[in-house]
């Protein structure tokens, strides 16, 4: 299983797709600590753990976007007709499904982890900043539910129908529009730069109403649920 | 030949293809989304019912094009016909037949969206309707955007050869301009940077300020095309291969190396915006010192403005007196983007130099005078004036057209920097050249009048004024008479908003300002028998005021403001603001020389347009519209994590320090200040005896050394101390 997961980490990772998507990723980023972050929210400084959810919060499009194209390569026509050849391999099918998530985890985590250097660069070469502790539970409570939701949902519908994966793109754009309730803020960008404002002190520390901190858990907690079932479960019989 | 056979092929298959006809059907109905989703532009009719409908139809159709040309690049691949394709049609040949058809498929759409359109933004614009304007808003904001998607989406996916690299590259390029990108000017390729369009006058300048942006990005992206034309996958070979095959055919790189050369340099040498200090404290030109033993006796200027081109000539001649028996450098501050052809001292060519550096919009000229007693510098001067970068995103103050004109100071001819005058305070005559229909407005006391009629339609006016600058109106303007506070006011504004400028009685509410600033200040200086020239502008975002002068910015009353029964009453106010400038910043002066200090012209100001709005539209409008947003942005300020931490901002490179502290500047003194005030109202005993305590200060004895109102004056008028009037920081 290993070998198959290292296999496909090189075809996933080892390709101009990946390399394009990371610089497009880096560039993106950059643009919003020197133009947004910079500016602080809420009155914070632009290194508190509240001006960094945001910073993440405006990476999260692109990062879901990113973790659902890695799904394409395995849910795309072209992996459809080689899965006739893969699936008379002698390997478990399921163990073969999560091994090709895990690799599509892989990549996205790499994308991730790409976001959050950047950010460290930038805080340390700004602003010379380095109590990264500080920034891991917002990292963890922005980051980790959309993303494994991302993969869990995006691999799901993946199985049902391929183009269905470049619908499920435009979630984080559509939730960005919408009037999303405040628990749910961290899902259009808007509870990092209100909630701090609500607890009534200056530079607070970071916490979550536990109405968020529940949501994020139901979605990552879906996510991983999602991941488990689209892996385990049977493929669909698609059309060509 | 065969390449036009195989456009109308491409196209015609194109324009049979369901997804065309989706994303056409889209781009029509997009400009729709300016009205009720994306809405950049605000103030007049034509920013509601037009910039923002082209702007949101560009926007949307810009991305849809750039979909559907990924889309059509990668049906080939998709379905398995590349190779077959490739033998029939050379692959670089096949890429332009598509951009080709694509560009057609999108001009057509765009004619459609102009027809569809036309008589729904007749409807809703209303009589301020413009044709011209019309064409020329759907051309630039929305037209130019579909090629930009279509060239930027085709050369993504020619690198790449994959649909999903390009379309995230392209989902990147386009976010990036509506994000991080959209303030600035040149690099918002997708959402031009207009915030308002004139309905009264012309838009001449914004229009080719953004058409400037549109194909300087069209060039670029010209240019990465060609070059992702010249990477096209050919016999096999991967992306470094195929471009050495396809160079080989020289034209082909030089023509993207062109483009994109023509792109950078369009770039780095735009004419639109000069390169002004971003720092907005710091007041250099006006701190050169004087030149002593060296007086000016007078000055005239002759301007050619060329309504066509938006550009200006003149020749300007300055009289000196040089008592100092050497020679003397003499100091003009000129408009960017104006180019000085000659300079003569007693008609001999002099020794000049025009500064690098600008500031507020103004370089540095510097001329040579010798030691004789008298001497006549003559500067002939021309070009197109450029605008201040600090403003780079509101862009439309130096329009130039046979509608409207407004030469401010260096604009009109060079300011004087550093000379002083003779008894006769800087005598100037001048005499400007415009066509017939225009009605020129000096901004001031002066009064101009037609001296000569020429036979090519153009009248050349004359006034007489006093000063190093100068300001001048021009357009198809109306005046109107009125007697309020024992003055003359003579209010001008334009042709076409007469109707607006009865139903909504804006002689009313000039008579009113006036009135209440006169019976609880005091009588103008000027007093009775003077006269006040209230002058509209074309839409601005803010005013000015000088001595005899005040600004109305077309926005204070349009036909929008007077259908939004949101706003109640509440109109005009920029007009109050300005006009209240009468009374404090020229009645009554203050000391401008530290742009940081927060007591300035404007704190008085802001408070006596708050008091006369809460006269006018009640205490609940003046306490939503005034108090409460004043509180808010000085809550923000003083509790805006650099304001509290300092030493971080001075750790953070100089353009963000500058951008961040000329933000908290104006908060100081147009919102913090105007508390203050409202807090020493509070604890004089209200505000009949804050009146009072002003009516004293405005007709104080002056003190000729130093004529300015200060704080401290201010605090002792009150009887209290600097600290009495702190904020809470929770406001």
């Amino acid at each position: 299983m290993i070998r198959i997961f290292k296999y496909e980490c090189r075809r996933l990772l080892w390709n101009k797709f990946f390399f394009g998507f990371f610089l497009v990723t880096l560039f993106y980023g950059w643009q919003i600590l020197t133009n947004v972050t910079i500016l602080g929210v809420s009155r914070t400084a632009p290194f508190s753990p509240w001006s960094f959810g945001d910073y993440l919060c405006r990476m999260i499009p692109l990062l879901w976007i990113g973790a659902l194209f890695f799904l394409t390569f395995f849910h795309s026509a072209r992996a459809r007709r080689a899965a006739v050849l893969t699936n008379t391999a002698p390997a478990h099918p399921g163990k073969y499904a999560f091994a090709r998530c895990a690799a599509a985890a892989a990549g996205t985590g790499l994308l991730m982890l790409a976001a959050l250097a950047e950010a460290a660069v930038f805080y340390g070469g700004y602003f010379g900043w380095h109590n990264w502790k500080t920034l891991a539970q917002p990292a963890f409570i922005s980051l980790a539910p959309p993303l494994i939701f991302a993969l869990g949902s995006g691999w799901c519908l993946g199985k049902i129908k391929g183009w269905l994966l470049y619908i499920w793109m435009l979630v984080p754009f559509v939730c960005m529009a919408l009037p999303l309730p405040e628990k749910l803020g961290i899902w259009n960008g808007s509870f990092f730069s209100e909630y701090p404002k609500t607890l009534g002190t200056l530079d607070p520390e970071f916490s979550l109403p536990a109405a968020t901190a529940v949501f994020q858990g139901v979605i990552l907690a879906l996510g991983i649920l999602l991941i488990v079932r689209g892996v385990a479960g049977k493929e669909q019989k698609r059309d060509r | 030949m065969r390449g036009i056979r195989l456009f109308f092929l491409e196209l015609r298959r194109l324009l049979k293809s369901r997804i065309t006809w989706l994303v056409i059907f889209l781009t029509v109905l997009s400009p729709a989304a300016g009205l009720f989703l994306y809405k950049p532009a605000s103030s007049t009719m034509l920013s509601i019912y037009l910039a923002n409908p082209s702007i949101a139809g560009g926007l949307t159709g810009g991305v849809l094009f750039g979909l559907l040309t990924v889309y059509e690049l990668d049906r080939a691949g998709r379905s398995c016909t590349e190779v077959l394709l490739n033998a029939a049609v050379s692959p670089l040949r096949m890429a332009m037949v598509h951009l080709a058809a694509l560009i057609g498929t999108a001009a057509l759409t765009l004619a459609a969206v102009m027809t569809v359109w036309l008589p729904v933004s007749r409807a809703m614009i209303g009589s301020v309707f413009d044709a011209g304007d019309y064409v020329l808003a759907y051309l630039i904001f929305m037209g130019l955007a579909l090629p930009l998607g279509i060239l930027a989406a085709a050369a993504a996916f020619q690198f790449t050869c994959r649909s999903d690299l390009s379309l995230v590259l392209f989902a990147v390029f386009a976010g990036l301009s509506l994000t991080v990108w959209a303030e600035n000017w040149q690099f918002c390729w997708l959402n031009p940077s207009v915030w308002a369009l004139s309905d009264d006058f012309s838009n001449l300048r914004i229009y080719r300020s953004a058409a400037y942006m549109r194909f300087t990005w069209l060039a670029g992206l010209g240019g990465v095309w060609t070059l992702s034309w010249i990477c096209i996958r050919q016999y096999g070979k991967g992306l470094w291969g195929s471009f050495v095959r396809n160079a080989r055919r020289i034209y082909r790189p030089v023509t993207a190396l062109l483009l994109a050369g023509c792109s950078v340099m369009a770039f780095v040498g735009q004419p639109m915006v000069d390169r002004s200090n971003p720092d907005e404290t710091v007041f250099s030109l006006d701190e050169i010192p004087y030149l002593e033993e060296v007086v000016c006796s007078g000055r005239s200027a002759r301007v050619f403005p060329d309504t066509s081109a938006g550009t200006v000539a003149g020749q300007a001649a300055y009289q000196f007196q040089n008592t100092s028996g050497k020679k003397q450098k003499v100091d003009f501050a000129v408009t960017p983007g104006y180019r000085i052809s000659s300079v003569q001292v007693n008609g001999k060519d002099a020794i000049y130099e025009l500064g690098d550096y600008q500031e507020y919009n103004e370089a540095v000229l510097e001329v040579e005078i010798p030691e004789e007693k008298a001497a006549e510098v003559t500067v002939e001067y021309g070009g197109f004036p450029r605008e201040n970068r600090n403003m780079s995103s509101m862009q439309g103050s130096r329009e130039i057209s046979r509608e409207y004109l407004c030469l401010e100071n260096a604009a009109l001819a060079p300011r004087l920097l550093n000379v002083q005058p003779d008894e006769g305070m800087y005598p100037a005559v001048i005499e400007i050249t415009l066509p017939d229909s225009m009605t020129v407005i000096p901004f001031g006391t002066a009064e101009a009048e037609i001296v000569k009629k020429q036979d090519n339609g153009t009248s050349t006016w004359r006034y007489q004024d006093h000063g190093t600058g100068g300001i001048v109106y021009a357009g198809d303007y109306i005046r109107q008479d009125i007697e309020a506070g024992g003055i003359d006011i003579e209010l001008y504004y334009g042709r076409s908003h007469q109707k607006i400028m009865e139903t909504a009685g804006a002689a009313e509410a000039v008579k009113t300002v006036v009135d209440y600033c006169t019976e609880h200040y005091g009588t103008l200086a000027f007093g009775s028998g003077g006269s006040l020239k209230l002058i509209q502008s074309r839409v601005s975002g803010g005013g000015y005021a000088a001595a005899g002068a005040s600004l109305l910015d077309e926005t204070d009353f349009t036909a929008a403001n007077l259908t939004d029964s949101r706003k109640g009453a509440g109109y005009g106010e920029v007009m109050i603001h300005e006009l209240v400038h009468q009374w404090w910043g020229l009645g009554c002066m203050f000391d401008n020389s530290d742009g940081t200090d927060p007591w300035s012209a404007e704190g008085l100001t802001v408070y006596t347009t708050f008091r006369i709005a809460e006269k006018l539209y009640g205490e609940e409008y003046a306490e939503k519209n005034y108090l409460e947003q004043w509180r808010q942005a000085a809550e923000e300020y003083y509790l805006n994590f650099y304001v509290r931490n300092p030493e971080y901002l001075a750790a953070l490179p100089e353009d963000r320090q500058l951008e961040i502290s000329n933000s908290l500047e104006y908060v100081r003194q147009y919102c913090e200040m105007p508390l203050k005030i409202r807090k020493a109202e509070e604890l004089v005993g209200g505000e009949e005896a804050m009146d009072q305590i002003l009516c004293s200060l405005f007709s104080r004895e002056l003190d000729p050394a130093y004529p300015y109102l200060t704080y401290q004056d201010f605090l002792d008028a009150c009887g209290l101390k600097e600290e009495d009037l702190n904020l809470d920081q929770n406001i």
